[in-house]
């Protein structure tokens, strides 16, 4: 085993083994640590003129733009907390390769993100395997999780790209093969982050991925690169990417990728034309030309909040980039499906779980089990928004065994990276009751006005109100009993 | 197969000429297999890519038809006999007529093929109007390899604009040379919508042990 030393901008020395045959992408070649806990990775010669600016780029990622350290240090993280959140979402680089070559030292990706189980054992779970109609039915059950996983997943992918735009950057090639993606635990790693675009410093070097580039900059792609109709890759653009992404992982279809055919000429330009100037939303409200014919379930099973939010993606925002949803806003309005989530009864069901999208039939869109209770509450939360008055500001479905986490709680407390994941209480179907027993919350108070005190439960009948906690930014809940 | 999918075709087109005998088509052999092993590790090719092996020796013979990856048999290659390149030609073109789906008003058609060509000789049969009439129709993105010391170049150029040149027929050389393609097949299968038609595809650059032929 041969094992060279890499030099680093800081004077540091990174260890790597030399193979024969690296495994290399596009961009670069990637060779192990001893330990194999972290990769040295070298950019391809002929690369090197094609990114002039790459080291000052690399520096500027590493240091002020980098969520995974704090200020203090030099990073862009306000804490060290939410600096070791965002180290699980992002593989960041952790150092610049100066000698022998120019390259990048990084993190090995986490142990859970190869696959421990079928064909395709200790490869990289990147995103493609899991939504190729082929390739998913080559991976064993054992690794193809639930719903609810590839929500987890998809909360924590607008959870990083939102933390990007919200430093300005924009990662311009988000695609299912530089998101890493676990469904067994619900968590998504974002890869590849030394391409990143720092608008107006560092512009764009690729276009992004197949699939997954928006629109307008295929269809400006004819354009020179510094004409000002020309769309490059952008927080945009990303925006778009995120929501084929998050489409994808719930729907297991691209959105974009219908029978519609818009030139005999070839199949290149027919793609060019169908991603591009002429992309048509499958499930177009108003024009099903591109509906495929296999499509049975639609995309407003996922509720109300997703549904506004696919619709604004796709048909109002799919040729006009302003209009497309933040990725704040896809993280909100995953969070708050999150709470719309119910398990699915039947235990050989594909999805497990199903979002409470119409409240007048309980019913599993999957595999049309119905909810085998026939009564299910709804808590539906308000906030002081001022003295005296009580705004509706969210729900969430009280199923036998639901937690209510501090953000449901208080309406100043939000699910982040920086959240306390304590549990505050719980939900049971109890000899034909539904109760919600307090396990955290210091001042529950009961409908009759009663402290309820840890461990003791409130019955959640329909109509009745109560606090969940007497302090500022408490929380009421209104009982909904859903007739099943 | 969905209404909304493509397919990938490549086609290999092997020179299995007595000259390849021995430790050459040996690792042929092992270049096959391990394109394989490689293609079927990478999901972007698992879904779109779709392989066809024609071997030419005194004859041509499509030993493979246009097969998806995963069902895929591993070809029996032998090494005997002439260099029937013109026969191969021919075959190829009308593999692609009969396989490749067109694009048309009703159908979403496969992209456009990828054939790489490979061979270690001089043609030993009549190949000139066919190789005219391959480099007209341009039905595909075709990589013409002349491999070994004995290869001819000039035929290949007369069929495609990209030849390139393995010096030996070394099992390194070969091994550098499969490896090649299957890096060009996973490129080709994840950057495929942005190949416009009629401008060259963009093919990752190859080995040291590969030559490219201006």
């Amino acid at each position: 085993m041969t094992v060279l030393d890499a030099t680093l901008s800081d004077g540091r020395k990174a260890q790597y083994v030399l193979v024969d045959n690296p495994p290399a992408g596009g961009m670069k070649k990637t060779y192990f640590s001893p330990d194999r806990s972290y990769v040295v990775q070298f950019y391809h010669k002929q690369s090197a003129a094609h990114d002039p600016q790459r080291k000052s780029r690399l520096e500027a990622i590493l240091g002020k733009y980098n969520p995974t350290i704090i200020q203090a240090q030099g990073g862009a993280a306000a804490s060290e907390t939410s600096a070791d959140y965002f180290k699980r979402l992002f593989c960041w680089p952790t150092g610049i390769v100066v000698q022998p070559d120019i390259g990048i030292v990084a993190p090995t990706y986490p142990g859970h993100y190869f696959f421990a189980d079928g064909p395709f054992k200790g490869k990289e779970k990147e995103g493609g395997w899991f939504l190729g109609t082929k390739t998913r039915k080559l991976l064993p059950g054992s690794e193809l999780g639930n719903w609810k996983g590839y929500f987890s997943l998809c909360i924590c992918m607008a959870r990083a790209v939102r933390r990007l735009h919200l430093a300005g950057l924009a990662h311009s090639d988000l695609s299912s093969k530089n998101v890493l993606i676990d469904p067994l635990q619900g968590t998504s790693v974002i890869i590849d982050i030394d391409s990143l675009v720092v608008p107006g410093l560092y512009p764009p070097d690729m276009m992004g991925s197949p699939g997954y580039i928006a629109p307008e900059v295929l269809g400006t792609q004819h354009l020179p690169i510094n004409d000002p109709n020309r769309h490059l890759p952008s927080i945009a653009t990303d925006q778009h990417a995120l929501a084929v992404l998050i489409y994808q992982y719930l729907l297991l279809r691209h959105p974009l990728r219908g029978p519609k055919l818009h030139s005999t000429a070839s199949a290149e330009e027919d793609e060019h034309l169908a991603m591009g100037s002429k992309a048509l939303f499958v499930e177009h409200p108003a024009d099903s030309s591109n509906q495929p014919r296999d499509l049975k379930i639609p995309y407003t099973i996922l509720g109300q909040d997703l549904t506004d939010l696919i619709k604004r993606a796709f048909v109002d925002g799919l040729h006009a980039p302003h209009k497309r949803p933040a990725a704040a806003e896809w993280e909100r309005g995953l969070t708050k499906t999150w709470d719309m989530l119910i398990p699915c009864t039947n235990p050989v069901c594909t999805h497990q779980m199903f979002v409470l999208a119409d409240p007048r039939s309980v019913c599993c869109p999957f595999c049309k089990t119905f909810y085998p209770i026939n009564t299910l509450p709804v808590l539906k939360l308000r906030s002081e928004r001022r003295p005296g008055q009580w705004l509706p500001d969210g729900q969430i479905v009280a199923f036998h065994n639901q937690s209510l986490f501090p953000w449901h709680v208080f309406d100043n407390l939000y699910s982040g990276e920086l959240a306390d994941r304590t549990p505050q209480a719980y939900c049971v179907f109890h000899e034909g009751r539904w109760l919600l027993i307090n396990q955290a919350m210091d001042s529950l108070t009961s409908p009759g006005g009663n402290r309820v005190p840890i461990g003791s439960a409130v019955e959640l009948k329909d109509g009745a109100r109560f606090r969940l906690s007497q302090q500022a930014h408490g929380r009421i809940a209104e009982v909904q009993l859903l007739q099943v | 197969m969905s209404e909304t999918t493509r397919r990938l075709p490549v086609y290999l087109l092997l020179d299995t000429s007595g000259s390849m005998s021995g430790e050459p088509i040996e690792a042929v052999r092992q270049g096959v297999k391990a394109l394989l092993a490689d293609l079927r590790s990478d999901p972007q090719a698992i879904e779109t890519a779709y392989l066809s092996v024609i071997t030419f020796d005194s004859v041509a013979r499509q030993i493979m038809p246009l097969t998806e990856l995963m069902a895929f048999q591993e070809p029996m290659l032998r090494a005997s006999g002439a260099t029937a390149l013109g026969g191969a030609l021919k075959l190829l073109d009308e593999a692609i007529n009969r396989e490749v789906r067109k694009n048309s008003s009703t159908q979403k058609g496969d992209w456009k093929p990828l054939i790489f060509l490979m061979t270690d000789g001089m043609p030993t049969d009549s190949w000139e109007s066919a190789a005219d009439t391959l480099k007209n129709k341009k039905p595909g993105n075709l990589i013409a390899c002349a491999a070994g010391p004995g290869a001819d170049e000039k035929p290949l150029k007369r069929i495609t604009e990209i030849v390139i040149r393995l010096d030996t027929l070394q099992p390194d050389s070969l091994k550098a040379f499969f490896r090649w393609v299957s890096d060009s097949i996973k490129v080709t299968s994840q950057s495929i919508a942005q190949v416009a038609a009629d401008t060259p595809i963009n093919l990752p650059p190859p080995p040291p042990q590969i030559q490219i032929v201006p």
